[in-house]
């Protein structure tokens, strides 16, 4: 095979409260596709960005074509044909997307409508369909991506770096960003390729490195494993996904949520929700699918109340609440647990008490004259630790001090308890370890049992078809469709999660 | 962080603040150590000095609560001076127009809730202006000092003008509206003491209460906060409310306790102070209490030194010690949270490796 272009040696990178990466050690060959699999939080972006001059290790070598190279910015990454594509894209949305290819490659006067020609044919090339003076902004996220790529391209890129990029892909855009990944590769270029689902690892890796917190659990050639084997690595453990009878009919239950004609329309005039229409029973769990931002999170807003439907009325157990507040939401007995928790659902530098005590603090309960009943708030906080098997030593602990699954296991008690009648989970196990999810997934079936209306959004469709009941499809602010799990394959689902009108019956 | 940590680096960044201010005093040709010497001794060995400590202290505690107060919110309040200068007019008009007609406790109680509803309104309006129309508190409290430093200048030039009519100021106040004094040979009046009650309520307040919850929440993540039911708008009226009137009481305790009159620029610098103050204390209302006595100290420090015969330091050489002591604290603050984050990493690699 030769020298291999790309050689890690022995990385080791501490952050301030973890490790990290533990003496990484990878290769990448020209002409391979890499995948470095692993969860969420197990060290495959950190040492990537390494690689990339993003972050500076602590320990270990960096080779390039066996030479031994000192990267310190992304700039000196560049200099020797690494790019990396984030899992954020960075493009500047007012610039155009050729603008945005040659930034910070052009000097003095700028001939924008050569390189727009000269750019329109290096995506020809790749099979790309760019508007090159579009702004970015004006772009679906699949072509933000494709710009993303021919940035790389147009540096002389042979080093691909991808962090999840199929992450905000539909069905379909994958398959064709693998179908670039086998054409850029049979060039002779190499490719990391940053994931946590098996699927496309099984498509389209040569080699498969998997980590697990902050080390290489393994390597393996993909001809030599399969998915499950590839699972009990990334885990390390094995998991049972809860019994449930999809034989039920809850449509005979009552109604607890219902959607009547809500559309959701900003003040500048983006339409954020269509026309949605849909009601959850008691014991039901209503999935959300779709790609991540087509409307899930104004969804959800507009049932927590942070937002408040522009048309249309919300009702919970008949009552229409579209004028009720938070706090009357709450007490009402809607639980919510947000997608970024960092952001909405906790605060970071208080204890876990106190962020019990966040969804309680106009609660009688926990309140004596405006004094806080310490003791109590205490005793239920060290209660919910407890029954959730959380990993913590008790209420005084930090909330930013603990992992992202043990976090989230709080949260989620915490809003099972608010949520008497509604709970209403955006992506509740987005980023978690297994070990978590699984956790997550019996409480939500015990509330589920409990007779509880539940609203599962969830951009996987794994969880999706292991948890619901009834499924909507989401696509631009709209449903595309309610469907009683089971109806639908996983190719009927892409096609309208791409917002491919009656895609069920085309797949058919 | 460790509590007893944080009083560490503060005390060591003070004392090195104080050394370093020593040695400004070799620039002056004297003996830094001999005249520290000699105007320590003077304020320690003199009963009214060391009251003097408390009564400058006073209403630094309160300025220094104004701050730190809304601070819990994530709020800047810098006009803890315009809300004071409220409370004294306050103080100054009650006391004028009710003394010799109601009882001195009764007196005393009026001014009380009347300084602080002063300050109140104040603050209130800068945290309406922020709540209604999301304006900079920061500049909207700071240019509040002003327009209320410019009223009292128009008070003092009309209706509160002395009877004499020829000064910029109010007459004095009859010594039935006096706070008592509490300490016998010095000036220590009853408002030092009710600073402290007032700095303890605040903690109180602070971490005993659903509000105080709610204020710090609010301060910490106004998203999470909003989802848990709290109106973070309300939140920054009330915080300002309270900060704002928390300022006013210090009107009480110098019209009514200090200076028995109003005139202009009065207590000019408080307001300042009472920010370095609130960050030296770490936003803790206690210990605001020890951060303000340390400033009365450095205050009558320097006007000792002043006075010392024959040396002609300037007086304003506490104004110069005041600074290189806020600097270093602020510094330790960066130093501290470096070697945190040092010391936390290599006792990671330590335990990874």
């Amino acid at each position: 095979m030769g020298i291999p272009v790309v050689e890690l040696r022995h990385i080791t990178k501490c952050f301030t409260k973890v490790v990290a990466n533990k003496d990484v050690s990878i290769t990448v060959n020209a002409g391979e596709v890499v995948a470095l699999l692993g969860e969420n939080g197990a060290g495959k972006s950190t040492v990537m960005k390494i690689l990339y001059g993003l972050y500076g290790m602590d320990e270990g070598q960096i080779l390039i074509r066996g030479e031994e190279v000192q990267i310190k910015t992304p700039a000196d990454a560049m200099s020797r044909g690494i790019a990396m594509i984030q899992q954020h894209f960075s493009l500047v949305p007012t610039h155009t997307a050729a603008e945005n290819i040659i930034l910070g490659n052009v000097h003095g006067r700028i001939a924008i409508k050569e390189y727009e020609k000269k750019l329109s044919q290096i995506a020809r090339d790749y099979g790309f369909d760019v508007p090159m003076d579009r702004p970015i902004r004006e772009l679906a996220v699949g072509q933000q991506q494709k710009v993303e790529i021919l940035k790389a391209l147009y540096i002389n890129t042979s080093i691909l770096i991808m962090d999840e990029p199929t992450a905000v892909l539909t069905p379909q855009e994958s398959d064709n960003l693998m179908q670039f990944i086998k054409s850029f590769t049979a060039k002779g270029n190499s490719v990391v390729f940053i994931t946590h689902k098996m699927k496309e690892v099984m498509e389209v890796a040569d080699r498969i490195v998997v980590m697990r917190a902050g080390v290489v659990v393994d390597e393996v050639r993909r001809e030599d494993t399969n998915e499950r084997e590839l699972a009990h690595m990334m885990i390390g453990q094995d998991i049972v996904p809860p019994v449930r009878n999809l034989s039920e009919d809850y449509a005979a239950g009552k109604d607890v949520l219902r959607f009547e004609h809500v559309s959701l329309r900003e003040k500048r005039g983006a339409q954020l929700l269509r026309d949605v229409s849909f009601s959850i029973h008691e014991g039901e769990i209503f999935g959300i699918a779709g790609v991540s931002g087509n409307g899930q999170d104004d969804l959800c807003d507009v049932i927590s109340g942070v937002k408040s439907p522009t048309e249309g009325t919300v009702y919970l157990d008949g009552q229409n609440i579209n004028r009720a507040t938070i706090r009357q939401r709450n007490a009402a007995g809607i639980g919510y647990a947000p997608v970024d928790r960092y952001r909405d659902g906790m605060i970071m530098d208080m204890d876990l008490a106190e962020n019990v005590l966040l969804k309680g603090c106009f609660n009688k309960k926990w309140l004596n004259h405006g004094f806080i009943r310490q003791r109590q708030l205490r005793r239920y906080t060290d209660e919910l630790i407890q029954r959730h098997r959380v990993k913590a030593t008790g209420y005084s602990d930090m909330a930013g001090g603990l992992s992202g699954g043990n976090q989230q296991k709080l949260l989620l008690g915490r809003e099972v308890d608010v949520g008497t009648r509604l709970l209403v989970l955006n992506q509740p196990t987005r980023g978690l370890d297994m070990g978590a999810v699984d956790r997550i997934h019996h409480v939500i079936m015990e509330e589920k049992e409990k007779k509880k209306a539940i609203l599962l959004v969830s951009t996987e469709l794994t969880e999706i078809f292991e948890m619901c009941d009834r499924i909507a499809v989401m696509h631009n602010g709209g449903f595309m469709g309610i469907y009683r799990n089971g109806e639908l394959t996983t190719e009927q689902i892409g096609l309208l999660m791409a917002g491919v009108a009656g895609g069920k019956e085309a797949a058919e | 962080m460790k509590r007893a940590n944080i009083l560490l680096y503060n005390i060591a960044a003070v004392a090195v603040g104080l050394v370093i201010s020593a040695a400004m005093l070799l620039f002056m040709g004297v003996n830094p150590i001999d005249v520290c010497a000699q105007t320590l001794s003077k304020i320690v060995t003199d009963r009214y000095n060391l009251g003097e400590i408390l009564v400058k202290g006073t209403p630094l505690i309160f300025t220094s609560l104004a701050f730190a107060f809304t601070y819990k919110a994530n709020l800047f309040n810098i006009g803890a001076q315009g809300q004071f200068s409220m409370g004294a007019i306050a103080a100054i008009s009650l006391s004028l127009a009710l003394q010799d007609r109601v009882p001195t406790f009764l007196l005393l109680l009026i001014v009380l809730v009347g300084s602080f509803c002063a300050g109140a309104l104040v603050g209130a309006l800068i945290g309406i202006a922020k709540a209604r129309f999301n304006a900079n508190e920061f500049l909207v409290s700071m240019m509040s000092t002003y327009v209320v430093s410019n009223f009292m200048d128009y008070l003092l030039r009309t209706s509160l003008q002395e009877t004499k009519a020829e000064y910029m100021q109010t007459d004095a106040i009859s010594k039935s509206a006096y706070l008592p004094v509490i300490l016998k040979g010095t000036r220590v009046h009853l408002g030092f003491l009710l600073a402290v009650v007032v700095a303890v309520l605040v903690w109180v307040l602070l971490n005993k209460t659903a509000l105080g919850f709610q204020i710090r929440a609010v301060g910490k993540n106004p998203n999470a906060s909003e989802l848990g039911g709290i109106n973070a708008r309300r939140i920054y009226v009330i915080a300002f409310l309270i900060a704002g009137g928390l300022a006013g009481l210090a009107g009480l305790t110098e019209i009514n306790g200090v200076q028995h009159m109003l005139l202009r620029e009065f207590n000019a610098s408080i307001g300042s102070y009472g920010i370095g103050i609130a960050i030296l204390a770490n936003g803790n209302p206690i210990g605001c209490i020890f951060a303000s006595l340390l400033f009365g100290f450095l205050n009558i420090m320097g006007t000792t030194m002043g006075r010392l015969p024959g040396l002609d330091i300037p007086a304003s050489i506490i104004e110069l010690i005041e600074g290189i002591v806020m600097i270093c604290v602020i510094i330790s603050y960066a130093l501290r949270y470096y070697m945190e984050n040092r010391s936390e990493k290599k006792r990671m690699r330590k335990a990874g490796v």
